[in-house]
C-alpha cells in the first residue's frame, strides 16, 4: 500500500508532495483568478448581470480603436521607464556608495528602506500634500533659492507622471537598493584588489567589477521593478485618478475605470489581460538579452 | 400599526427559524462615506438596536472611491449587505435593477405612508417602471461659502449681482488673496458642483430635466454658455493659479484657516468646519452665487446625496425596511439626522422645531429657501448620470479650466458619453410610481 521509502518513485514524489499545499494556493489564488480575467475579456458581462455573452475578440478590437487605452499605454510605458531609471540605476549607485560606507552606513540604510514599509495608501497621502501648491516640495525650492522650479506638481500635464513616478521611486527604491547591497556583499573582494593594482579608479571599479559582478542580481532587481510598477494602482488613484485630465492615466486606472467603475468587467478584463501580456512580453525580452550577454 | 404588524412577524419568523430568545438577528449595513462622515448612521442603528433587543445591525462604512468596486462584486456573488447606500436615477442605478439585484419598496411605500414623506420630485429619482427602488435619503444643496472676517477687511459685501461678485474677486485679489475662490480640481467631483449649479442656472430646471428625462442634449447652448463661462472665470485666475494641483481635503484646510476667501461647496463640511474652526465659525457664512447673467435667475441646487436600497435576496428585507422607516420617517430619526448636519427628505416643520441647527447650516439653507420660488436644479449631475459621462466630465471639466479643451468640444463628449450610455440602455427610464 505504501511505497517503499528507497525507492526511485518515492523519492521522485516526495517532493511533490511537499510542493502541492503551495501549487494548490497558487492555483486557486493566482491562476484560476487570471484564466477567469482571461474568459471575462471575451465577453460583454458588466460586473453585475447574471448573463455573460460571450463575443469572441471584440473587446480586444475595442481596444486598438480606444484613443484612453493608448494614452494610458503610452504614459505606462513612460511611467515604468522612470521607474526603472531610479530604482535600477540610482539603486544601484545607491548600493555601491552605501557599500562602500562604514560610518553612518545603518542610518542612511534604514532611511532608504523605511518608505519600503510604509503602506501604498500613506504614501499617496503624504506626496499628495507636499505636491500641493503650497506643499513642503515648493516651500523647500523657493527655501534653497529654486523657486523657479516651484510648479503645481499634480495639475501640470507636463510634469504630474514623473512627480508622481518619483514619489513611487521614493516608496520602493529601497528594495532595490537592499538587494543590490546583498549582491555587492557576494562579490569577491580580491577583484576590486586586483583592479586597483592595475591602476582602475573607484568609477572604472564600478564599471568593469562590479556591474558585471551584480548582472543576475540586475536582473531580478529589474524584473521586480518593471512588474511592480506595471500594476502600480493606488498611489496614482489616490492621488491624481489619472489627472489632470488623462496626464497620468495609466493601464491600471483605465481598468479600474472601465471595469470596476462603468461596469463594464469584460472590456476591463481586456485591458488587464493586455496588461498581463506587455509585463510577460518585457521580462521574456529582458530575460533573453541578459542570457545572451551572458553567453 | 404597521410597525407593530412588522416586528410581530419579525419576532414569530425569528422563532419558528429555530432561534433562541435571545439571539440576534444581524443585519449588515454599508454606508458610503469617508470615516467620522457617516456617524449618524451608527448612532441611529444603536437606537435600534436598543429598541429591538432580537436585532443587531452593524453599520460598515466604507470610503466612496471603493464602495462601489466592493459592493457589486458582492451583490453579484449574491451576498453583501442587507441594505446599503447608492447612487439614484437616471444614471447610476439602472444596471442594479435590471439584474434584479435590489428589492422592490413599492409595497413598503404604501403601507407605510412614505408618500407623506418623500416629495415626488425625489421618487422620479428612485422609481422606474412603476416601481420604488430605493429610498431617496438625504436632500444636498451647495452654496457659496465665504469668510465674513475677509470681506470685512476687503471692504466686501455680500455680491448680489455678476459685477459685484467681478468686484469682490478684484479686491480680494488686490488684498493679496491669490485664490479668491477655492476650487479643489485635482479631485474632480468639486468642480462638477459648479458644472452642475452653472448648467441648472444657464438652462433652468426644465433644460436640465429636458435632457436626463426626454430629448434635450447636452450640446445646447446654454450648457455651452456655461461651460464657457467656467472656463473665463478659470483663465481670469478666480479659482487661484493652479486649480486642477488642490486636493478638496487641503483647500477646506486653507478655507478654514483664513488663506482662501470663498469656496463653492455643501453643508457636509460645517461639522468639520466647526471642529477646524472652534468659535471662529462664526466668522463663516453662506450666500448664493449671483446670477451670472442679466435676467437669470437663482435656481437652489438640490439633490438627493444617494438612496437607500434593499438586498433582493436578503433575509431581513423586513428589518431593512424597518430601519429606513426609523430613520427617515419618525421624528426621533428626522431630528437626529438634522442635528448630524443632514437633511432627510420631505417635510421638516415638526422636525425643524425640535432639532439643534448650526447657524452655518441655517444659512445655507436658508439661501436655499429664499430662492425656492424659482425651482431647483440637480446639485451633483455626477450622481445621477452614468459613471461613463461622469468620467468624462471629470476630465472635460479639468481640461477647460486648463484651457485646452473648447466649451463646444466638452459638451460634445459629454453628450456623445450620453448617447452611448443610452444606446447601452444604462439610464433609468422615466420615474413614477403606478397609482393605487
Amino acid at each position: 500500500m505504501f511505497l517503499d521509502p528507497e525507492s526511485k518513485l518515492y523519492k521522485q514524489l516526495t517532493p511533490v508532495f511537499f510542493l502541492l499545499p503551495a501549487i494548490a494556493i497558487y492555483m486557486v489564488f493566482a491562476i484560476y483568478p487570471t484564466i477567469s480575467v482571461i474568459e471575462y475579456s471575451f465577453t460583454d458581462w458588466n460586473g453585475i448581470s447574471p448573463e455573460r455573452n460571450y463575443i469572441g475578440l471584440a473587446n480586444y478590437e475595442r481596444l486598438f480603436s480606444d484613443r484612453i487605452f493608448w494614452e494610458a499605454f503610452r504614459n505606462t510605458f513612460v511611467w515604468s521607464g522612470v521607474i526603472i531609471v531610479i530604482n535600477v540605476g540610482i539603486g544601484l549607485v545607491l548600493a555601491a556608495m552605501l557599500a562602500r560606507v562604514w560610518r553612518a552606513r545603518l542610518i542612511i540604510q534604514t532611511a532608504i528602506v523605511l518608505p519600503v514599509v510604509i503602506s501604498p495608501m500613506a504614501v499617496a497621502t503624504i506626496w499628495r500634500w507636499m505636491y500641493q501648491p503650497t506643499g513642503v516640495v515648493n516651500q523647500v525650492l523657493e527655501a534653497i533659492g529654486l523657486g523657479g522650479f516651484a510648479t503645481p506638481w499634480l495639475g501640470s500635464p507636463d510634469v504630474v507622471l514623473y512627480a508622481l513616478a518619483f514619489a513611487h521611486s521614493w516608496s520602493t527604491i529601497g528594495l532595490s537598493v537592499i538587494i543590490f547591497l546583498a549582491g555587492l556583499q557576494a562579490v569577491d573582494e580580491d577583484l576590486y584588489e586586483a583592479a586597483r593594482v592595475d591602476g582602475a579608479n573607484a568609477l572604472q571599479s564600478f564599471r568593469f567589477v562590479t556591474l558585471p559582478a551584480l548582472r543576475p542580481v540586475t536582473a531580478v532587481v529589474f524584473i521586480l521593478t518593471l512588474t511592480q510598477s506595471f500594476k502600480v494602482f493606488d498611489i496614482v488613484w489616490a492621488t491624481t485618478q489619472g489627472g489632470p485630465i488623462r496626464f497620468s492615466e495609466i493601464l491600471s486606472t483605465y481598468m479600474y475605470k472601465r471595469g470596476a467603475l462603468e461596469n463594464e468587467y469584460g472590456y476591463g478584463a481586456a485591458i488587464g489581460v493586455s496588461l498581463l501580456v506587455i509585463v510577460s512580453l518585457a521580462t521574456l525580452i529582458y530575460m533573453q538579452i541578459q542570457n545572451r550577454e551572458e553567453r | 400599526m404597521r410597525n407593530l404588524a412588522l416586528f410581530g412577524l419579525l419576532s414569530v419568523s425569528t422563532a419558528l427559524m429555530g432561534q433562541s430568545a435571545s439571539a440576534e438577528t444581524e443585519v449588515i449595513v454599508w454606508v458610503a462615506g469617508e470615516p467620522g462622515q457617516t456617524t449618524v448612521y451608527e448612532e441611529l442603528a444603536n437606537k435600534f438596536n436598543s429598541e429591538n433587543p432580537e436585532v443587531k445591525l452593524t453599520v460598515v462604512n466604507n470610503s466612496s472611491d471603493l464602495f462601489n468596486p466592493a459592493l457589486i462584486p458582492a451583490l453579484s456573488a449574491g451576498e453583501g449587505p442587507d441594505l446599503f447606500t447608492f447612487g439614484t436615477g437616471p444614471g447610476q442605478p439602472a444596471a442594479l435593477i435590471d439584474g434584479g439585484l435590489v428589492a422592490d419598496l413599492t409595497n413598503d411605500f404604501y403601507e407605510l405612508s412614505w408618500n407623506e414623506t418623500i416629495p415626488e420630485g425625489i421618487i422620479s429619482q428612485t422609481s422606474s417602471d412603476g416601481k420604488l427602488w430605493s429610498f431617496g435619503n438625504e436632500v444636498e444643496t451647495t452654496g457659496m461659502f465665504y469668510n465674513k472676517a475677509i470681506f470685512e477687511k476687503a471692504g466686501i459685501s455680500v455680491p448680489t449681482n455678476w459685477s459685484e461678485m467681478e468686484a469682490a474677486v478684484a479686491a480680494l485679489k488686490e488684498a493679496g488673496y491669490d485664490t479668491p475662490i477655492g476650487l479643489a480640481g485635482a479631485d474632480k467631483w468639486p468642480v462638477s458642483h459648479w458644472q452642475s449649479m452653472m448648467f441648472g442656472r444657464y438652462a433652468g430646471p426644465e433644460g436640465i430635466e429636458n435632457v436626463l428625462f426626454a430629448d434635450g442634449s447636452w450640446t445646447d447652448e446654454a450648457f455651452v454658455k456655461a461651460s464657457a463661462k467656467l472656463q473665463q472665470m478659470g483663465k481670469d485666475g478666480w479659482f487661484g493659479p493652479s486649480p486642477v494641483a488642490i486636493g478638496y481635503g487641503e483647500l477646506m484646510d486653507r478655507f478654514w484657516a483664513g488663506e482662501i476667501p470663498m469656496t463653492f461647496t455643501g453643508p457636509w463640511v460645517i461639522d468639520g468646519g466647526i471642529k477646524a474652526t472652534g468659535d471662529r465659525v462664526s466668522d463663516f457664512s453662506v450666500f448664493a452665487v449671483p446670477p451670472f447673467e442679466d435676467g437669470q435667475k437663482i435656481h437652489p441646487t438640490n439633490s438627493i446625496g444617494s438612496g437607500w436600497y434593499v438586498r433582493a435576496n436578503s433575509e431581513h428585507k423586513d428589518i431593512a425596511v424597518a430601519f429606513i422607516n426609523r430613520m427617515f420617517n419618525t421624528l426621533d430619526g428626522r431630528v437626529t439626522l438634522l442635528n448630524s448636519g443632514v437633511v432627510p427628505v420631505g417635510p421638516l416643520d415638526k422636525a425643524l422645531a425640535k432639532a439643534e441647527f448650526s447657524p452655518l447650516a441655517s444659512d445655507i439653507w436658508q439661501t436655499s429657501d429664499d430662492h425656492a420660488a424659482n425651482g431647483s436644479v440637480p446639485a451633483f449631475l455626477d450622481t445621477i448620470t452614468p459613471q461613463s459621462l461622469t468620467n468624462v466630465s471629470y476630465d472635460g471639466l479639468q481640461a477647460l479650466l486648463l484651457d485646452v479643451m473648447t466649451p463646444e468640444d466638452f459638451t460634445a463628449e459629454m453628450q456623445s458619453a450620453w448617447d452611448a450610455a443610452k444606446a447601452k440602455g444604462t439610464i433609468m427610464k422615466p420615474g413614477g410610481l403606478s397609482e393605487r
